[in-house]
């Protein structure tokens, strides 16, 4: 339970930063979404099932705090953790370009579903137009933040397995 | 053998309940967005405790900007002085002839025994302490709820023009849709007199920086440039707020309407302070005034003197009639 409120804290934390402190650097109103690297780097570090949980319980607060598409949010994040924990036995996690090259993968995959979505909504444009807007920029702060976020996450990680102890 | 079987067995379940969620998931974001699906105690729970904290950070965020933009406004104030004092030559001009409009507007208005139409506006000023960097959705938090005043559907503006309504109310927050949002339809007309041509202003899922008007037909009188204000039908929005000027023209896909893309009134960009229009009634008529010139900066310093003067003489003259007027009553 102590270990489930740190991590609670510690989303609740990115997602404040995200919507608090980014919009200062965003470019078209586009920043960096925290909490889809944290997803990732979860199931990187702690596999599957726990990613799937973690990506599914961050992506529901950020649906209920932004008051956006209500489960569109718990959708992406959920299978970004579930890729990442399916990954995670066949990759060395303490590489520095996992994160990096991770987060450029998860950006590109959460943008092409939430189109779909989208789309499937009835809310008709046109892609590449939108990916110019939307998905560049995303990238570009992705890999900007995607090392720091794998880090703490890590830390805290490592900090609640101590505690546990 | 027993054990791998059970393990197999465990496996499969649990590839069948994580298929179970994300069709679930995948069925409440099309029920949600029909409205047929909404979980407003959780969210209401939710965004009240974390409130606080976005408000924390969104200030340490502010103090930072406002660090930056002096900085910077030092470096730039010679030229910027330049240029202002410019500007406020164009406006003085622009101001004297607005007067004349005015005061040949009261009087057709008396002429004609018309209605005053101009609205008065109860504001709540807020500060925007959140806002969803989802690109598909726009969407920000604002650090004034229920406790003051602010409710539902109640309209959101700037200085330059609107912002958008609020769609959740909390205590101590509220989330507002922007008209970028691609859920956000704001019923609008086009200003300019020659034209009034309404339509509808809906965010563009394909260029978030840009809402378009649609619903205006092929052969209605719109131009680049012309500024699209409210239109008050339907009640949510005040009739008469800037919502922004038409940037381009294109036409429908079915070829019968045409839609206007527009460059917003307010920079969402710089979306640091906003107020809530928490009630509008018919205003009286104001008195035309004299702007009063900063000292300094005045265009023409020897009228400015003697209107000065003037006034002044005036204010005299009506304490005088005043307390002759009093005399009288007392008498």
């Amino acid at each position: 339970m102590k270990a489930f409120l740190k991590w609670a804290l510690f989303v609740l934390l990115l997602y404040v930063l995200q919507a608090s402190l980014l919009p200062l650097i965003a470019f078209h109103g586009a920043s960096a979404d925290f909490l889809l690297l944290f997803a990732v780097s979860f199931g990187f570090i702690r596999g599957m099932r726990l990613g799937v949980l973690a990506g599914f319980l961050a992506g529901l607060l950020q649906d209920l705090l932004s008051g956006t598409f209500l489960g569109m949010n718990t959708l992406t994040k959920m299978l970004a953790g579930f890729i990442a924990g399916a990954l995670s036995d066949h990759v060395f996690k303490e590489q520095m370009f996992l994160p990096v090259v991770s987060s450029v993968i998860a950006a590109v995959a959460n943008y092409f579903l939430l189109a779909v979505l989208m789309l499937l909504l009835g809310y008709r444009f046109n892609l590449l137009e939108n990916a110019e807007y939307i998905l560049l920029p995303l990238i570009v702060y992705q890999l900007v933040f995607s090392y720091p976020v794998h880090k703490l996450t890590r830390q805290v990680n490592e900090w609640v397995a101590q505690e546990g102890k | 053998m027993g054990t791998r079987l059970r393990r197999d067995g465990h496996k499969k379940s649990r590839t069948w309940a994580l298929l179970f969620v994300f069709v679930s998931v995948f069925c409440i974001i099309f029920f949600a967005a029909q409205g047929r699906f909404q979980a407003p105690v959780l969210a209401k729970s939710v965004s009240t405790v974390a409130a606080p904290f976005e408000k924390a950070i969104s200030w340490v965020g502010s103090q930072l900007r406002y660090v930056t933009s002096n900085i910077w406004e030092i470096a730039t104030v010679h030229e910027q002085n330049k240029m202002l004092r410019n500007e406020v030559d164009q406006l003085r001009i622009q101001n004297l002839q607005a007067s004349e409009y005015a005061a040949e507007n009261a009087r057709l208005r008396a002429l004609l025994g018309y209605k005053q139409a101009a609205m008065q506006f109860d504001l709540v000023a807020a500060r925007v302490i959140g806002r969803e960097a989802d690109s598909w959705s726009h969407m920000i938090v604002i650090d004034r709820g229920t406790a003051d005043g602010v409710k539902e559907n109640m309209a959101v503006v700037t200085e330059k023009g609107l912002v958008g309504h609020v769609i959740e109310a909390g205590p101590n927050y509220a989330k507002v849709q922007l008209i970028l949002d691609p859920r956000s339809s704001v019923g609008t007309l086009v200003q300019r007199a020659e034209s009034r041509v309404v339509g509808i202003v809906e965010g563009d899922p394909a260029n978030p920086t840009m809402p378009r008007m649609i619903n205006v037909p092929k052969n209605a009188d719109i131009e680049e440039g012309d500024i699209i204000v409210t239109s008050g039908f339907g009640g949510m929005y005040p009739k008469g707020l800037v919502v922004g000027i038409v940037s381009s023209l294109e036409n429908d896909e079915a070829g019968l309407l045409k839609i206007a893309l527009l460059e917003p009134a307010v920079d969402f960009q710089k979306l640091e302070d906003v107020a809530v229009i928490v009630n509008s009634r018919e205003a009286p008529p104001e008195p035309l005034k004299t702007p009063v010139q900063t000292p300094g900066t005045e265009t023409d310093p020897a009228a400015e003197k003697k209107a000065q003067e003037a006034q002044a003489a005036g204010g005299e003259e009506a304490v005088q009639q005043d307390a002759q007027v009093q005399a009288g009553e007392s008498d």
